[in-house]
């Protein structure tokens, strides 16, 4: 059908799917479609786009939190911009609670589910005040586990509510020897 | 009738994660305007997208081996679409010495026909060492395509990739 986009849905604890969507179709219907979302909603929030906020906040600011808001879903693909943000993220946790630990320190922010792993690890570095081309090869780590998620995974994919929060180490990738 | 690595991975191609990123300009299957056709399976050229550094190109093209696509891991170099063989030392991208980046792309080591990094299955075959220094790097068939790429990219987007 004409004007039909791709659509990539992110839900709690699980792979992302690709949706097909035209442009006046109604949000609600797509993810029904998809299986993310039954017709009652069971207090779920849906987020559009990919959220970058924390890479603005000052380096003073201690336990920040994104302003991301939830978007109507009987709203139609074209009014929500879907052509242009992509992403629809469907989650019970309206923030997810981050705790970054490097050298001993600890730093908090409560992060859209729909932050990447990318954005999370660049805030992380500028918080810790790491040199940009040294900080480069630090990566997020999951704590307890032998987990480092790739860049382009999303926050809401590493959290299964009622738990909205997440801890991760901040370490420096091992280079290949032997 | 394809086999169930070929369907695997083509099945992959159509994920989200791989979509998401080609839709970006991140990565892509070398398509028809650069390459008549792809290799018989269990061969397939993508490309992966890179930062900008003077003289050198936008993206390089990688030829994999997919045998046994996801149980056993990809593994395969920088290729030449121009040549058809794999890319040159000379047009290689080259980290600064020491790094990640350097030693990821090393040419000096089994011709340059592997990645040396755990998610490279020569590389990890010949490194029985990697799965205990470097845990959250070993392959298993809950990887696919995109971690490989990923990992490329990651490396061609870092502070340390020089260029050619």
């Amino acid at each position: 059908m004409a004007g039909e986009i791709e659509l990539f849905i992110h839900s709690q604890g699980a792979k992302p799917k690709v949706a097909v969507a035209g442009p006046h179709e109604v949000l609600r219907d797509v993810l029904v479609r998809a299986e993310v979302l039954t017709e009652d909603l069971e207090d779920v929030l849906v987020f559009v786009g990919e959220w970058e906020e924390a890479l603005i906040e000052s380096g003073e600011i201690e336990d920040g939190e994104d302003a991301h808001h939830p978007v109507d879903v009987a709203m139609t693909i074209e009014a929500l911009e879907l052509h242009h943000h992509r992403h629809v993220h469907v989650h019970k946790c309206k923030r997810i609670a981050v705790e970054v630990h490097f050298n001993g320190r600890a730093k908090r922010h409560r992060f859209s589910p729909a932050t990447t792993i990318a954005v999370v690890t660049q805030w992380a570095r500028k918080k810790f005040d790491l040199d940009p081309a040294a900080g480069a090869d630090y990566v997020l780590h999951i704590c307890d586990t032998t987990k480092q998620p790739r860049p382009s995974e999303h926050l809401g994919e590493f959290v299964e509510p009622p738990v909205c929060s997440i801890c991760f180490k901040l370490v420096k990738e091992i280079t290949p020897q032997g | 009738m394809d086999k169930p690595d070929q369907r695997l991975f083509a099945a992959d191609l159509e994920s989200a994660e791989f979509r998401a990123g080609a839709l970006k300009g991140y990565w892509g299957l070398a398509g028809a305007e650069v390459l008549p056709e792809q290799p018989e399976w269990p061969v397939r050229i993508l490309w992966v997208q890179s930062a900008t550094r003077a003289g050198a190109p936008d993206r390089f093209f990688l030829r994999l081996d997919l045998e046994g696509y996801r149980a056993v891991s990809p593994t395969g170099a920088f290729w030449d679409l121009n040549t058809g063989a794999a890319l040159g030392a000379e047009k290689r991208p080259k980290g600064k010495e020491g790094s990640r980046c350097a030693k990821v792309f090393r040419t000096d080591w089994e011709g340059g026909r592997a990645f040396y990094h755990p998610y490279d299955r020569v590389a990890a075959n010949g490194h029985p060492n990697w799965p205990t220094e470097q845990p959250s790097l070993i392959w298993d068939s809950n990887h696919t395509i995109v971690d490989y790429l990923e990992e490329v990219r990651s490396l061609l987007n870092s502070g340390d990739y020089l260029g050619i």
